[in-house]
């Protein structure tokens, strides 16, 4: 070899020995005489730090003295690598679920029930506020608790309000004056093309919930046995968005939302102005803050049919230990000193979140991300809150439910067909479920 | 004077031949064979992945027959497939064509049509998100121009399915290599031969060109289809994992991948995953049927 070969070779291999000497460590340095608590979750970036941070203020305290340390790893895709790893028998300690979830990984006795660990950590759930551990439950048995949790209310954008003549410290307080509001806040132009939409169901323009509306008709639609889309609540649900779309006229309302830009950007239509009002969480004035923060908008209780009700879609990211976890009792440890209302609080305030206690501390509220985190707040406290419906089949429920919507969107079917055909649907998958779940405890 | 062959010891060169392959045969084994099998045997079962299987029979099958949705995203996924595959095709042997001439500027060209191959799936669905866009979008112009409302790409079954062929003919890149290497291979001497025949361009294409890379497409042709029918991230990204307008972007993988990974039924994902097995051979053994009378082999 010539002394450029040489040069060349060394140019080549000195970044490479140097990456590996001081580079920086896929794993974390572990101390001595400490015992592993493996944590996966989905957070990353600023959420990700933010629980990086409290993870090390344990591992530096409490689990010093208790010689455990929790060893964090963020897992994309962490609902399939769970799945493979519990299915493999080899899970994490503690994981970071959503909470639709827990029927399900529940039901396949994937996930451990917490209740005598609870008991035997002494975690006090009383201080939480009762639909946070609701969504936790299943068949009785408390499964998960909250990490994050978030309700969803109703962004309205104040200028659009006075610009149509409405009153923007009022906002809609039925669904009647929801569709009256939606009347006067769409625009169109001389061609009938829609410029500026009141309010839309689509999730093409973050309407991400495609199943929630029966539930404010005060209907709750899961009974345990049967999901009863055509109850009375299911059927007005269903009217009130085909008649909705009726109005808007089918076609200018596609139309518009097909121009829909992504929602982390300022082609949000909320952001842009061209959609007065969204049915969106305590996430949303990051984006508004970041993309439009000028913005002059407010955020109310989402309207219920029937005056006086407070219907309240909450959902949380929940802790959970897997079945088959080594160090379940360690791992209690660790979410034990999690649920502590200051750790907690200070989660689910760099989250953007809202606090999971029945009285937050005052400091949860002073410089929380989202200035109107109180509406979020004491709307969890409400009788009629509710959640995903606890069904372990929910996922095909779900998307037959997304189906439904597209096809009232979209007129392809009159309400009642569209309704008869979805439950047929989600009779078929319910009554699959529950014969497969019958055969297998008669094969137990 | 006759070498008498060397004299083989049975049993210890079959062992040395077994060791040898052994990489071969031992990755095949643990990787694909049995794995295969254990797909079909839960493919007749119930089975989450949480829960031991349960043995069920052909019911997995016998559902998939009248599952509506199912049928939805074999017809998808065909008419993609017999949509984007030709549509591909045709254009990447132009393109294999135009890039074959001996101009200025020839490797640049080759690596601008090259390029769109390596750029990362999800950033290229990003892009064709915004360039698709009805108010912004660069594709939609001519519309606007033609003083016409442009379609919207995103919002109607037919459009998506239109998106997303058109979006295909942009990772044309690695069958226009492939055409570029065949056209290279065929001898100059069949063109002299054909020009003092008197026939122009266009019959030297038809009758020199097109016969001669005839083995390339019919390669180009099956690998297509395989990929058509493993659609999966360019819809999933587009539609951020819904299944689209009417679900006119829910393809024969999203399915599999949703009742596999979201469903919890593995097994009758596993029974989709046998019926596609048979689609695809079923689709390549037609090709290679109708290949007998098209494909010209040189020297056969």
């Amino acid at each position: 070899m010539n002394i450029r070969s040489w040069l060349l070779a060394l140019v080549l291999i000195a970044p490479a020995a140097l990456l590996l000497a001081f580079g920086p460590r896929g794993r974390v340095e572990i101390p001595d005489n400490r015992r592993v608590i493996r944590y996966w979750e989905k957070w990353t970036g600023v959420e990700g730090r933010a629980i990086t941070d409290l993870v090390d203020r344990f591992n530096n305290t409490v689990g010093a003295q208790r010689g455990l340390f929790v060893e964090y790893n963020a897992v994309s895709n962490i609902e399939q690598r769970l799945l493979i790893a519990t299915a493999g028998g080899d899970p994490p300690d503690l994981a970071g679920l959503i909470d639709s979830r827990v029927p399900q990984y529940a039901a396949q006795n994937a996930l451990l029930p917490l209740d005598d660990l609870v008991r035997d950590a002494a975690i006090d759930l009383e201080l939480l506020k009762p639909i946070w551990l609701e969504l936790g439950r299943y068949d009785g048995k408390l499964y998960a608790l909250p990490s994050t949790p978030f309700t969803i209310a109703l962004y309205y954008n104040r200028t659009l309000f006075r610009q149509a003549g409405l009153d923007p410290d009022r906002p809609p307080q039925t669904i009647a004056e929801l569709d009256q509001a939606v009347e006067r806040l769409t625009r169109r132009d001389e061609q009938g093309k829609i410029t500026q939409l009141g309010f839309t169901m689509s999730p093409a323009m973050l309407g991400w919930w495609s199943w929630v509306w029966p539930n404010f008709f005060d209907g709750r639609l899961w009974d345990g046995q049967r999901y009863a889309l055509d109850s009375s609540a299911g059927v007005a649900a269903a009217e009130w968005i085909w008649q909705m779309r009726e109005r808007l006229g089918r076609q200018a309302a596609l139309d518009f939302e097909a121009a829909a830009g992504p929602i982390e950007s300022a082609e949000n239509p909320f952001l842009s102005g061209r959609l007065a009002m969204v049915f969106q969480g305590p996430w949303m004035a990051n984006w508004i803050r970041n993309y439009a923060p000028s913005l002059d908008y407010a955020v109310a209780p989402f309207p219920s049919s029937t005056t006086g009700r407070r219907h309240v879609f909450a959902s949380a990211d929940v802790f959970v230990i897997p079945a088959g976890a080594k160090h379940p009792r360690d791992a209690m440890v660790f979410l034990a000193w999690m649920q502590r209302p200051d750790v907690l609080e200070e989660l689910c305030k760099r989250h953007g979140k809202v606090s999971p206690f029945r009285t937050p501390r005052s400091a949860f509220f002073d410089g929380h991300p989202n200035p109107f985190v109180r509406v979020f707040d004491e709307i969890a406290s409400s009788p009629d809150a509710f959640g995903f419906p606890g069904m372990p089949m929910w996922a095909q429920v779900e998307a037959e439910l997304l189906n439904l919507m597209q096809t009232l969107l979209r007129g392809n079917r009159s309400p009642e067909q569209a309704i008869r055909y979805t439950q047929q649907r989600i009779d078929l998958i319910v009554n699959e479920y529950q014969h497969m779940a019958a055969k297998r405890r008669g094969e137990q | 004077m006759t070498r008498n062959p060397p004299r083989t010891r049975g049993p210890s060169n079959l062992l040395a031949g077994l060791l040898w392959t052994s990489p071969w045969w031992l990755g095949f084994l643990l990787f694909l064979a049995i794995p295969m099998g254990w797909s079909l045997y839960i493919s007749l079962c119930d089975y989450s992945l949480l829960q031991p299987p349960v043995f069920i029979g052909g019911a997995n099958y016998q559902r998939l027959a009248s599952d509506p949705v199912f049928h939805q995203v074999v017809r998808n996924t065909l008419v993609y497939s017999l949509l984007s595959v030709p549509l591909s095709t045709i254009v990447a042997v132009a393109l294999a064509l135009l890039l074959n001439q001996s101009v200025r500027g020839q490797a640049f060209f080759r690596a601008c049509v090259f390029l769109p191959t390596i750029v990362p799936l999800t950033a290229a669905a990003v892009v064709w998100m915004w360039m698709l866009n009805p108010q912004a979008g660069i594709f939609n112009q001519p519309w606007h121009w033609a003083g016409l409302s442009p379609p919207n790409w995103f919002n109607s079954a037919g459009s998506a399915m239109a998106a997303l062929v058109i979006i295909s003919v942009w990772f044309v890149g690695s069958p226009t290599v492939i055409f570029l290497a065949g056209l290279q291979e065929i001898p100059e001497e069949l063109y002299e031969a054909a020009m003092l025949d008197g026939a122009g361009p266009p019959r030297r294409f038809w009758h020199v060109t097109l016969p001669a890379l005839s083995p390339v497409v019919l390669f180009n042709l099956i690998i297509a289809i395989l990929t058509a029918w493993q659609i999966f991230a360019l819809p999933y990204i587009l539609w951020r994992g819904q299944p689209g307008p009417d679900g006119g972007a829910y393809f024969y993988t999203m399915y599999l991948f949703d009742n596999a990974f979201r469903f919890l039924k593995m097994g009758y994902a596993s029974a989709m995953a046998w019926i596609q097995l048979l689609i695809i051979l079923l689709m390549t053994a037609l090709i290679f049927l109708a290949s007998r009378r098209l494909v010209h082999y040189r020297g056969a």
